[in-house]
């Protein structure tokens, strides 16, 4: 049966108030958060007594928050640059290739997305430490890697699936070579692809916490797992102002990548 | 003396399905050939060996003596449009024209003239700054042919390119194809599965049946003398009629007897009239219409015979001396210069 919104007379106020309540719901202690970063109580008091800066200020001012966003930040680059190369490759593999084992390799490739994160963190720590490399940058791309690959890899797959080989072929009777045919003619019209491989493989370091809390050190530690030390030891508004922040962040790259999108399909 | 592109005894197989086999064929410079086949007769994987995508199991094609074997589709300099529209969708006509000649890295002014020379060879100048999405189908494979060309390839490969679009636009953009043979000279291969586009395009059919080829010849061979019935049936509508041929007649299944047959050949045959060289008459088959079709410029009749086949006449309207009505009983001649003795 077709459902005609406008159709249902009365049930229709209560459908939008089921749909406002549902959202409320989940939106309102993401602004109750916001809201407390601009609190002027130190107690993080709702309502606030009044409103300020400051704790913004105090958040930029502190050498170890910077640290770590600076950490979080260079991890996520080189995980996105890593990911979407290996996506890359793997991608071609899996939409243009034909071996025997094409798809078991597909599924396979896919594994980290529903294994449980905290299973992988407890083998991806017990492996990085005897080959020493528990605690360092290098051990954090790799596990962050095997987190943000499969996203890459679906991403790019399907945008190459969706573009036709014919394309490839046409470019090399143009006369170019097949990785100079891929990268002249198949990278520009998969971008969107890569364009989404990049921003999935960005936020799934971004904001990952269970792994990285085993990859951490004192010396390393990424804004997610210095957030949960944090809140574990005091609850101060500078982990108002630094989810504020995070949140921020999250919205301009999807807000980006909306944008992208649009023009990709222009 | 060699040909301009030479195909040896080609052969391929997809794992236990043999796609072509025991493939010659001599192709002479500037020659407008077309591969006719149903789908699965393995003319497109011809092709596709032809431009390098497909590696033969064995055999060879040589292009001017040289073989191709081995050599990269990207080294063959050989042109192709595909069935599929396959313009680069990030570029601009122009620049689609361009990308063979930037792969190339000719000066850049040999490119703007090339590419200007193309889009009028197209008629296609004032859409140079168009993306192709923004193109009609028939645009984007005029634009496809301009850049299949733009590098003057020592053969265009074409494989179906206007079986996406509709008839009429189809029949404009064959007359373009043939100007353009005209114009350029370039030896033309063209895959098709339409006998109609093959006899209005090509110099040259080569029929495909079976990953074989079944005859070469041109329009007028395959249709007046085709060597097969499978080429009688492929090319145009044919009544085969078994006859056996015996002393200057010709005696059919219900025992009539033709006159004046006077074929060398003798014994079991099979016979093959075109249903426009079919007419009613006095004398001659017997049979009854069971469906009449008025179309214009002809009338279409389905005559049921007496050993139960059905024949197919196509009578001019005003040619027709007899006009004759479903269910009514006929009789169904043929001159004896129209008739055609399959030699299989």
């Amino acid at each position: 049966m077709l459902m005609e919104f406008s159709l249902l007379g009365w049930w229709r106020v209560v459908l939008s108030a089921v749909a406002g309540l549902a959202a409320l719901f989940l939106l309102a202690p993401l602004g109750l958060l916001i809201a407390l970063s601009f609190d002027s109580s130190q107690w993080l008091q709702f309502p606030p007594p009044g409103w300020t800066l400051q704790w913004y200020a105090q958040v930029f001012a502190d050498p170890n928050w910077l640290a770590s966003l600076l950490t979080s930040l260079e991890l996520g680059a080189v995980v996105t640059l890593a990911s979407v190369l290996l996506g890359l490759l793997a991608g071609f593999a899996i939409a243009r290739g034909s071996f025997p084992g094409r798809e078991t390799l597909r599924g396979f490739f896919l594994t980290p997305m529903i294994m449980p994160s905290i299973v992988l963190g407890i083998a991806l720590y017990a492996v990085f430490l005897r080959l020493h490399l528990a605690g360092t940058f290098l051990g954090f791309v790799l596990a962050h890697l095997v987190l943000a690959l499969p996203f890459s890899i679906v991403a790019i797959t399907g945008a190459l699936e969706a573009t036709d080989k014919s394309l490839e072929d046409a470019a090399m009777l143009c006369g170019a070579g097949l990785w100079e045919a891929r990268v002249r003619v198949i990278l520009p019209a998969i971008r969107h692809g890569i364009f989404s491989a990049a921003i999935f493989s960005f936020l799934t370091s971004w904001d990952e916490v269970v792994v990285a809390i085993f990859m951490a050190s004192p010396g390393l530690q990424t804004l997610p797992v210095r957030m949960l030390g944090e809140v574990r030891q005091n609850l101060s508004p500078d982990i108002a102002v630094v989810s504020s922040l995070l949140v921020l962040g999250t919205l301009l790259l999807m807000g980006l990548a909306a944008i992208f999108n649009k023009d990709a399909k222009r | 003396m060699s040909a301009y592109l030479e195909l040896r005894n080609l052969r391929k197989e997809f794992g236990d399905f043999v796609a072509i086999d025991n493939i010659s064929l001599r192709i002479e410079k500037g020659e407008f050939i077309t591969f006719l086949g149903p789908s699965g007769s393995g003319k497109s994987t011809t092709l596709y060996a032809i431009a390098g995508f497909v590696e033969p199991n064995a055999g060879d094609v040589l292009l001017n003596g040289r073989s191709l074997v081995g050599v990269a589709p990207n080294h063959r300099d050989i042109g192709m449009v595909f069935q599929r529209y396959t313009l680069f969708p990030h570029l601009s006509v122009a620049e689609n024209i361009a990308f063979p000649l930037r792969v190339r890295r000719r000066p850049k002014a040999e490119i703007e003239a090339k590419v200007a020379q193309m889009l009028e060879l197209v008629h296609l100048t004032p859409m140079r700054a168009r993306k192709p999405a923004q193109l009609s189908g028939g645009q984007q494979q005029r634009v496809a042919l301009a850049r299949a060309l733009a590098y003057d390839p020592q053969i265009l490969l074409m494989d179906e390119p206007l079986s996406a679009l509709d008839k009429k636009l189809r029949e404009d953009i064959q007359g373009e194809i043939k100007r353009i043979h005209a114009e350029t000279g370039v030896t033309i291969i063209y895959v098709t599965h339409d006998q109609e586009e093959a006899l209005r395009l090509s110099d040259r059919i080569v029929l495909f049946n079976h990953g074989g080829i079944e005859q070469v010849g041109t329009g007028e061979d395959l249709y007046d003398r085709p060597r097969s019935s499978f080429a009688a049936g492929f090319i145009g509508n044919s009544n085969l009629i078994e006859i056996r041929l015996d002393a200057g007649a010709a005696h059919l299944p219900d025992g009539t007897s033709l006159r004046h047959f006077n074929h060398p050949d003798q014994g079991a045959k099979r016979l093959m009239v075109r249903p426009e060289d079919m007419h009613l008459a006095a004398e001659g088959i017997a049979g009854q219409v069971t469906e009449r079709i008025y179309l214009g410029d002809v009338i279409a009749y389905t005559v049921r015979t007496g050993w139960g086949q059905d024949l197919s006449i196509r009578a001019q309207r005003r040619a027709a001396q007899h006009q004759a009505y479903i269910g009514e009983t006929v009789k169904i001649d043929f001159n004896r210069e129209q008739a055609y003795i399959i030699p299989e």
